[in-house]
């Protein structure tokens, strides 16, 4: 099963990234390729978001799940297609960033093939979808803030699921870091702008 | 056009090619054959032209491969097949010079490219019965291509939207039962070649032509595209080019190649010329008739200009490629068993099964009395065997029934629900499941011809193209009216030199591919009829222009 990770940090209290992520209302607009999304009630929604797989892009509709949620620390939902054989998961995971902390745990080292390949998705993702949000430089351990960590997974099933896993996995990281810095830029100019500007 | 004197060009070569599909790439190469420096434009960002998202498949009588396959060819038998199909729309001494110059075209682009063409001697020619016709041979398929070898430049190919994630050759398809074994596809090897990063079909064909011009120090200019010709004495001498908002004059000392494509996604020029209203084409948006306005702009005379290489379109709603709507191309969901296709009346029209280009003509009927298409809107329409075995467009069996299926329990319902005559559809379909029992189509004489089977299920007895339409659920969807692209442009004379209406040739000027008049008329003689005369025409132009005197 493709599954992706990728964490960013903000100058941001963790009690304000929380705030904005703790619903999903808030940044369900913010995934990559966008359409609509409808509430069905706490925990259960319906993602339409137009799917791109490098050649051609195509609508998906995706039952959001709310698994888990945790005041100021994680929110954790599972995905099932419904017009698509497909099925995953995601999940928000906050941190404080405190310069006695021990360290993230270095990425795992992926053989050359493999990082040219999410160069090339990362490429194509750009070109269908534009440069992502600008960013303020994220902040050190010691100037404080929150590491917010995003893990996305999906799995096709069927029999063209192989094939389709194959043509998913490039995609994800791409649309994880999208969504996780689209998050992040959100936030940054919603709160530190407006310190600045004060 | 331009009309001054002493240019200032920003880049002046000997050949300017404007198109990078096959007919583009094989003009360039031959063009540096010849010892002239090239320059390819294409508009788009991506490299491969309508040839990139095609089948790649390339159409050549008496070919060196067919006896590879135990085929044999004429020259006289390929000449009355073509003839025949033609249908008086091209000039019989250009269909003469195409099968005369096709087989050295090969031969050509497989000394100068990494391609190396197999035969496929079970793809039967479009009229296989047709006197010259024959059961395979004909079609070249170009295999598999590693995009890997391409370096830089592999992200730049075009990619198809159909072919482009399912790595397999034509002759792999047709072994694997493509149409009639989907579920039974190697899809792990698939996922295992894609990652590799191998292409097939028409990207397989784009990929060894750009290989081969990587090799020769040319590299195309990719989202440039070429707006006006400029003339001087008389002779075509260079275009004006546009990058983004620069504008780039371009010399060309030999003359300059269109092989820009069709004019398929030029609302206004498809309205003006086809004889059919051609609302779903199957190829990039790019092809908007450019080299056709150039050609036009300096008087060139015209021809076959409402013919198309027509092909029927299915539409997944939601799906786009390079931002405009998916169209695509239908070449076997009428043609397998348990699917007929019914105008508003409930009937059938034609043999579903029939080659895509001539079954097009069929849903151009003309009613003059009602003063209407007859057969416009149609419907393909299916039941539930069929979606137990077959594929449609992006389902496989054993995925959930797509949403954009029309479905009902009964014919009654789903005709009421496509806005068709339900008494019509019922009559249709009980006449159809007769002969489907017996396995003759007494009215439209689907399953009758070897080409029909190609499309079909083998294994379905006593017809490969005949099922009955009995068990419920039924299922319907929209079929389009498409084109590969079309096929009337400029004439041209046995060299591709684009000619005026008094028959002299604009110096300089030059047309393949879709741009120029097609010389297979109203006709589709084979699979890469369209690809096999590009080729041939753009190796004549090629040629012929790096041996002008500058």
């Amino acid at each position: 099963m493709p599954e992706v990770e990728y964490t960013t940090k903000m100058a941001l209290s963790r009690a304000l990234v929380w705030d904005f992520v703790k619903d999903m209302n808030n940044w369900a607009p913010m995934l990559t390729g966008y359409q609509q999304h409808e509430i069905i009630d706490d925990k259960d929604s319906i993602w339409t978001l137009k799917g791109d797989v490098g050649i051609l892009s195509r609508m998906v509709r995706l039952k959001a799940h709310v698994t888990e949620w945790v005041d100021r620390d994680r929110v954790a939902f599972t995905l099932e297609g419904l017009n698509e054989k497909v099925e995953g998961g995601g999940l928000l995971v906050m941190a404080d960033l405190v310069s006695d902390a021990p360290p993230p745990p270095p990425p795992k080292k992926r053989w050359f093939g493999r990082r040219f390949l999410d160069w090339l998705a990362r490429k194509m993702f750009r070109r269908m979808h534009g440069e992502g949000p600008r960013r303020l430089a994220a902040p050190t351990a010691a100037e404080g803030g929150t590491q917010l960590t995003f893990t996305l997974r999906m799995d096709a099933g069927g029999p063209t699921g192989p094939l389709v896993n194959a043509m998913l996995g490039p995609a994800l990281l791409p649309a994880a870091e999208d969504l996780a810095n689209k998050i992040a830029a959100h936030l940054e100019r919603e709160h530190l702008a407006s310190d600045a500007a004060a | 056009m331009w009309f001054k004197k002493a240019q200032k060009w920003q880049l002046e070569v000997d050949v300017v090619v404007i198109g990078s599909g096959a007919a583009g790439a094989v003009a360039a190469l031959a063009a540096h054959a010849g010892k002239a420096r090239v320059a390819v434009l294409e508009k788009t960002d991506r490299f491969g032209g309508t040839t990139a998202v095609s089948g790649g498949v390339v159409w050549v009588p008496c070919n060196k491969h067919m006896a590879e396959v135990g085929i044999a060819d004429s020259f006289d038998d390929a000449l009355a097949y073509v003839t025949r199909l033609t249908d008086g729309r091209s000039d019989p001494a250009l269909v003469r010079r195409y099968l005369e110059i096709a087989p050295q075209m090969i031969d050509f682009v497989e000394g100068a490219t990494p391609i190396a063409f197999k035969a496929l001697g079970r793809y039967p020619d479009y009229h296989p019965e047709f006197a010259g016709g024959r059961p395979g041979g004909r079609s070249l398929d170009p295999g598999l291509f590693d995009t890997n070898l391409l370096g830089a430049w592999k992200d730049k190919l075009r990619r198809s939207p159909v072919f482009g994630m399912t790595a397999m050759s034509v002759s792999e398809a047709t072994d694997w039962g493509v149409f009639s074994k989907p579920s039974a596809l190697p899809f792990g090897l698939l996922a295992k070649r894609f990652k590799q990063g191998l292409v097939c079909y028409g990207g397989a064909l784009s990929g060894g032509l750009l290989k081969a011009l990587l090799d020769r120090g040319i590299e195309p200019m990719l989202s440039t595209g070429a707006d006006e010709l400029v003339v001087e004495d008389d002779r075509v001498v260079g275009v004006r080019a546009r990058q983004g908002d620069k504008e780039l004059l371009i010399g060309a000392r030999r003359g300059v190649v269109l092989a820009s494509g069709g004019f398929e996604w030029n609302e206004e020029l498809c309205r003006r010329f086809l004889g059919g209203p051609l609302t779903h084409p199957n190829s990039p948006p790019g092809n908007e008739g450019d080299g056709l306005k150039m050609a036009m702009s300096l008087g060139a005379d015209l021809g076959n200009m409402s013919e198309a290489w027509w092909c029927p379109s299915l539409m997944v709603p939601g799906e786009e490629y390079d931002k405009r709507p998916l169209h695509r191309g239908d070449f076997a969901t009428r043609s397998l068993p348990h699917s007929v296709i019914v105008n508003r009346k409930g009937q059938r029209f034609v043999n579903e099964a029939h080659n895509y280009n001539d079954l097009m003509k069929a849903f151009f009927a003309f009613d003059p009395v009602a003063y209407e298409r007859s057969n416009l809107p149609a419907w393909i329409v299916i039941d539930q065997q069929y979606l137990e075995r077959y594929a449609l467009l992006t389902y496989v069996p054993g995925m959930p029934v797509p949403e954009w299926l029309v479905r009902a329990d009964t014919l009654d319902e789903l005709a009421a629900q496509i806005g068709v005559d339900a008494r019509g559809l019922a009559a249709t379909i009980a006449r159809f499941n007769r002969a489907a029992v017996e396995g003759v189509d007494p009215d439209f004489r689907r399953g009758e011809s070897v080409y029909d089977h190609f499309y079909g299920d083998p294994d379905h007895k006593p017809n490969p193209n005949l099922g009955t339409i009995e068990q419920a659920p039924f299922y319907a969807i929209q079929i389009h009216p498409g084109a590969i692209g079309t096929k009337g442009g400029a004439r041209t004379d046995g060299d591709a030199r684009v000619l005026r209406p008094d028959g002299t040739a604009i110096a300089g000027l030059y047309a393949a591919g879709n741009v120029m008049a097609g010389v297979t008329g109203a006709g589709y003689p084979g699979a890469g009829a369209t690809i096999g005369a590009a080729m041939t025409f753009g190796y004549l132009a090629g040629r012929h222009a790096a041996s002008r005197s500058v």
